[in-house]
């Protein structure tokens, strides 16, 4: 299938407008470049003014930006240079006032004027065949905080600013390591900024990533999702691809955990500058949780990207349009899965945070299946998928002494249990959702078991455990998970009875 | 510092003369802003370099013993002088502070109420005691509670009430007072996913949602505000400072659980149509609470969740009522929060990128600008001739005011799409800042005489160029 790229109108726009950049010394007070240099002009004078002046030019340029670019109806993107002193001020700036600021304004322009989208669907257009919907329409010119030349190398330096793939890189280990030191020291802005600026470039990502995945799904067009920022900073070589999705780990598990309450620690004042006296550290306080949960959500969102990617990329390899070129990578699931098996505090924390079912159960479905023997009797379904790739299965296998005897010999009986665990949320987390989303999301792990099955086998299987480990303590997980099972049991014969 | 003081003695040499250097340092499209700009800053030092200069004289003129009559007169003139700078440089120096915006919307903050469950009316809990399956959980009575706490944190609870379809008292309100109460954050976080998710879940048509035993109410929201040392209720009250108070003393509002406050009181907002949580009066009233919440720099840090919640607060009023809600909003925030630079941060926070938020905004200062006239007129040609009888020239305009006025009126135009295209009001708002850009000359050395005319500059352009 030919590869179809279409520049939006608006794209055009700006196109001219950067052409209309080299001479905008003839073109006078012309729209586009008159904003950029009336707006970057409030930047400008702010050379040797005071400290609250700097501040309040710098408030004034955002809502400016703000009001041109956000307020009208059919407004413009910001120009290049625009968007680049906004996201300068993301990166470098120590006041909160102007952190959130920009990081809004950032979010909120990315929403506004993708860089890449599918066209607009039109109510009458629905039925018309899906070529014309699926063609993807990406603003090359457009600014993107990820900075790479044209031959798809990012530059080795960042140039402008921009983020090349080892800064992402340096920027999620910078977030791993000071979420692990804070729990003893200060709070501080950076580590707050460097938040922000980590879900923001995931938002982008995402943007960037999720109209591709449509469009492949319709037209198979690896090239696009080939030509990805995620991919691209994934097959970077500066960049270690493994350590990468392992930094996201430790990160989950250090983030997840709870915290104890912030002191009033008067000591540390004296190294506050003076806007964050300003602005009070009790904001900080205040805002620090909210930020770190939403980055452990933009942590999930980058993970399960790479995983959603790695699947379209298997998808690709069956249809044969891989080529040497692509390189080969490991699927993120089978390093998640290997680094999860040494350390359960991490299993753990880290399937509590990555709980979109339908992930959550396939990686545990996975898991189970290294370890469940081979021999076990196989009833072939018509999709050729083995019995042991449901949930069912694996509890039935649990249920069955022999086959159970087996599993539990090789598998720490802590990592048992929580995956077991785990996948049974997940399961229930599914079967209330099957009601609503109907049949066209009921994936093939969940097929053919109901509630009430899956909770019987979920006993008997911990029932099972018990009785080959008579020394196995039942982990607080477990127990929840158990008596969910009993409790919904205990419900369907008192609900059926009435 | 040295070096600046330096380059002033050199001036001495030269007493009483400067030259106003605008130099271009950049060729601009439009270089306006920069001369101003440059030229405010030029003033400043100007102002400083003659106050010392004044300062020195008079040191001397001090110090010398024989003075004749001239040198007195002279060393007066100096006196003066350098009370007439110093006023300036006082008032120059002041702009920053006043620009800085500000509001201890949280006062103390009351003890929060020990969050306990009602074990022996847990339904969920004592049905298990007997079930035979508690061989292998081995849950005990007194544990019931830590139990439940990791059924909640883990995700579970909320599944459960999906599946049963029903949440019980005990449960219902042991969970609502630990999201708004209990100083765990894991346990007041959890507890909030638990609402949002009961009151955000949609079932297919032919059930009914979630059967709930108790369902919160507006007052139990306002209840946990005064509990959090919300003092917004009342018109503001000058004697609590604008600026921020130190806060190292006992405990200052809101504790942590003013996150999820917001996020529940956002969801409600949502829920209209499944739940009956709120009334619009009560909507109403919320949504002026979280307006207010931008004013306080604890809040800094919560914008983001702020900013979500006001667009589902504008979002969750009828079309027939939005009209009267919008402008019972505006009024309720003009009427009880100052009108100074605070209204400005008022007017800001509101985004103004969908048609109720322009609207919002637009009636929010719009009720400010009615506010600062103290008028009862209400008809948009009576404020502008009312801002344009304004003389600016005047020594004793308070070009502060003005600069609020013109913020004010500029949000209140250029958000409001109907006025903004009618021919009178352009002309009228047009001739207003034309007034201020062009009667306040480029050496008013008047505080906030720059930034007023810099200021209407800038919104001129806006208004020519369309």
């Amino acid at each position: 299938m030919e590869r179809r790229k279409r520049v939006k109108t608006e794209g055009g726009n700006q196109n001219n407008k950067n052409n209309n950049n080299n001479n905008y010394r003839y073109t006078g007070a012309g729209g586009g470049v008159g904003m950029e240099e009336n707006t970057l002009a409030i930047l400008d004078t702010s050379s040797s003014a005071s400290f609250h002046h700097l501040l309040d030019d710098r408030l004034a340029f955002l809502e400016a930006v703000r009001s041109a670019s956000l307020v009208p109806e059919n407004a413009t993107p910001p120009t290049k240079k625009m968007l680049e002193a906004v996201f300068q001020i993301l990166k470098d700036e120590d006041s909160l006032n102007l952190i959130m600021a920009s990081y809004q304004l950032l979010s909120e322009l990315n929403k506004r004027h993708p860089r890449v989208c599918l066209p607009k669907k039109e109510k009458s257009e629905a039925s018309s065949p899906s070529k014309v919907l699926y063609e993807l329409i990406v603003v090359e010119e457009a600014w993107s905080p990820f900075g790479f030349s044209e031959n798809d190398e990012f530059t080795s330096t960042s140039s402008g600013g921009s983020i090349s793939p080892s800064d992402f890189h340096s920027l999620i280990e910078d977030i791993a390591k000071r979420s692990s030191e804070r729990r003893c020291k200060t709070i501080e802005t950076k580590s707050l900024r460097n938040m922000l600026l980590f879900q923001y470039l995931v938002n982008v990502l995402e943007g960037d990533l999720v109209p591709r995945i449509h469009a492949f799904k319709e037209t198979l067009n690896w090239i696009l999702l080939r030509e990805c920022i995620l991919s691209k900073i994934l097959g970077s070589r500066k960049v270690s691809y493994k350590d990468l999705v392992k930094d996201c780990l430790s990160i989950m598990g250090d983030l997840s955990h709870d915290e104890p309450q912030f002191t009033h620690d008067q000591g540390t004042n004296g190294t506050f500058s003076v806007v964050l006296q300003k602005d009070c550290h009790a904001a900080l306080e205040l805002a620090l949780p909210e930020v770190k949960k939403s980055a452990c959500i933009a942590l999930k969102k980058l993970l399960q990207m790479i995983m959603e990617l790695d699947s379209s990329r298997n998808t690709a390899d069956k249809s044969g349009l891989i080529t040497r070129a692509d390189g080969a990578r490991l699927p993120a699931a089978e390093i998640i899965l290997n680094e999860l098996a040494y350390d359960s505090d991490l299993l753990f924390s880290f399937f509590l945070l990555f709980d979109e079912p339908v992930w959550k159960l396939k990686a545990i479905i996975q898991y189970f299946q290294k370890y469940i023997p081979k021999s076990s009797v196989r009833t072939r379904r018509s999709n050729g998928s083995s019995n042991d790739a449901t949930f069912d299965g694996i509890l039935k296998c649990l249920s069955n002494e022999n086959s159970a005897k087996g599993i539990i010999k090789k598998m720490r009986p802590d990592v048992l249990q929580l995956l077991l665990a785990h996948a049974f949320q997940a399961f229930l987390s599914l079967s209330s959702k099957h009601s609503v989303e109907g049949a066209s999301d009921c994936m093939q792990e969940v097929e053919g078991s109901s509630l009430k099955e899956i909770c019987e086998n979920i006993v008997s299987a911990f029932a099972r455990l018990r009785k080959e480990d008579k020394q196995c303590t039942i982990l607080p997980f477990s127990r929840e998970a158990l008596f969910m099972a009993a409790t919904i049991l205990s419900n369907e014969v008192t609900g059926a009875c009435s | 510092m040295a070096d600046i003081d330096d380059h002033m003695d050199f001036e001495f040499e030269e007493p009483f003369k400067f030259s106003p250097a605008i130099t271009k340092k950049k060729k601009k499209v439009i270089g306006l802003d920069d001369l101003l700009a440059d030229y405010y800053e030029e003033k400043s030092k100007v102002v400083e370099r003659e106050s010392k200069r004044a300062k020195y004289k008079k040191q001397r003129c001090d110090s010398d013993d024989d003075l004749d009559v001239q040198d007195a007169r002279q060393a007066k003139k100096f006196h003066e002088q350098v009370d007439e700078f110093q006023k300036d440089m006082g008032q120059i120096s002041s702009d920053d502070d006043t620009l800085s915006w500000g509001l201890q919307v949280f006062g103390k903050q009351e003890t929060l109420p020990p969050v306990l469950l009602e074990i022996d009316s847990c339904e969920l809990l004592q049905s298990f005691q007997n079930h035979e399956l508690n061989s292998l959980v081995e849950l005990e009575t007194e544990k019931g509670e830590t139990f439940l706490e990791g059924l909640l944190t883990n995700g579970w609870l909320l599944k459960l009430a999906f599946i049963l379809g029903q949440v019980e008292n005990s449960v219902a309100t042991w969970t609502f007072n630990l999201m708004l109460y209990s100083s765990k954050d894991v346990l007041s976080r959890s507890a909030c996913d638990f609402w949002c998710g009961i009151l955000l879940h949609k079932y297919e048509a032919n059930h009914s949602s979630i059967k709930l035993k108790w369902v919160p109410s507006h007052s139990e929201l306002k209840r946990a505000l005064e509990v959090y040392g919300f003092q917004l209720d009342s018109p503001f009250k000058l004697s609590s400072d604008v600026d921020m108070v130190p806060t190292d003393s006992d405990s200052p509002g809101p504790p942590h659980n003013i996150r999820y406050w917001i996020k529940f009181v956002s969801v409600c907002f949502q829920v209209r149509s499944r739940w009956q949580i709120l009334s619009s009066p009560e909507a109403e009233d919320l949504t002026y609470v979280i307006v207010t919440l931008f004013l306080d720099r604890v809040m800094l840090g919560l914008s983001v969740v702020l900013y979500e919640c006001l667009v589902a607060a504008t979002s969750y009023f009828k079309d027939d009522e939005w009209q009267a809600s919008c402008h019972q909003i505006a009024k309720t925030l003009a009427l009880r929060l100052p009108t100074d630079v605070n209204c400005l941060r008022i007017v800001e926070s509101i985004s103004g990128v969908d048609v109720r938020s322009k609207h919002l905004r637009s009636a929010v200062a719009f009720q400010f600008l009615v506010r600062c006239f103290d008028a009862k007129v209400l008809d948009a040609e009576e404020i502008l001739r009312l801002l344009i009888s304004i003389n600016v020239k005047d020594k004793n305009c308070d070009l502060f005011k003005m600069y609020i006025y013109l913020n004010l009126a500029e949000n209140w135009l250029l958000f409001d799409l109907l006025l903004k295209d009618k021919p009178v009001i352009r002309e009228m708002w047009g001739l207003c800042l034309r007034n201020c850009s062009c009667q306040i000359t480029s050496t008013d050395l008047r505080s906030f005489a720059s930034k007023v005319r810099c200021k209407a500059t800038y919104l001129l352009q806006g208004t020519s160029s369309k």
